[in-house]
């Protein structure tokens, strides 16, 4: 644990427990995103689900970033994962991203990934929320997170029709915001 | 439809097997089968059983979402 970074952060009125906690919840639903993604990929097959693989390719990878990104935070302030995989997989932050019952529907498929999108960007919101001003590292962490996840969202919402985000996909490495958090 | 006071809401936290039930502007929600309610808590900072009216402004999301859940019936005063 880093422990004056731990004080400062609570000096600064954050509720520490309760940050962790968020923190926690945050990293197992990018981990069982990341597991959940890859079942979804693997069934974007056809015509049109060929074109949406790649990008939930990346979303998946990146989400993985996340969770990565994540835990050494959670520990520098004072937390730690549970021992047990099944309790983490049930304490995520958002919902199981599981295939729809239709599973050769690539819009449907889409429907799931844009609502586990949709999950991460309200989460990471509140971590900013709470932490702006008061927690720079976290703060930090948590808007490149949620600048990839906004960026994830308008991918899979473009291809369901709901309008122009302007985002193109990534060109050269994944993860261009979180990135600096991997090193 | 079900009317509850604020004391009967009390009580349905979601906790120990009773159901997780919230009100918002009103209206009597169960969120009992929400993978979001587990336990009856919600994000850490919410805990069902109560009147979440006024923590909804400061919520990263809008109340389109309670549509998802069922209404169970009315918060009336004690």
């Amino acid at each position: 644990m880093a422990r004056v970074a731990r004080e400062m952060v609570e000096k600064a009125g954050v509720n520490v427990d309760q940050l962790i906690e968020l923190l926690v919840k945050n990293a197992a639903a990018e981990l069982t995103t990341y597991y959940y993604y890859t079942i979804l990929r693997m069934n974007l097959i056809g015509l049109k689900g060929e074109g949406v693989k790649e990008i939930a390719e990346t979303a998946r990878i990146e989400d993985r970033n996340h969770f990565e990104a994540l835990i050494p935070r959670i520990y520098e302030l004072g937390g730690e994962l549970p021992a047990d995989m099944k309790a983490f997989h049930d304490m995520s932050a958002c919902p199981p991203a599981s295939l729809p019952k239709d599973p050769t529907d690539p819009m449907a498929v889409l429907k799931v990934l844009v609502e586990a999108e949709r999950c991460a960007v309200r989460g990471y919101t509140q971590v900013c929320n709470m932490t702006v001003g008061k927690d720079h590292r976290t703060y930090e962490l948590a808007v490149a997170i949620l600048n990839e996840e906004i960026e994830h969202e308008s991918w899979f919402s473009e291809f369901l029709g709901e309008g122009p985000s302007g985002h193109f996909l990534r060109r050269g490495d994944t993860s261009p915001f979180v990135g600096k958090f991997l090193q | 439809m079900k009317k509850f006071t604020l004391d009967e809401l009390r009580r349905c936290d979601g906790t120990n097997g009773r159901p997780a039930l919230i009100a918002y502007k009103g209206k009597v929600y169960d969120v009992t089968g929400s993978f979001l309610w587990q336990e009856g808590r919600h994000q850490v900072l919410h805990s069902a059983g109560a009147d979440l009216t006024d923590a909804m402004a400061d919520a990263p999301h809008g109340d389109d979402l309670m549509e998802r859940v069922p209404v169970v019936g009315a918060l009336i005063d004690d």
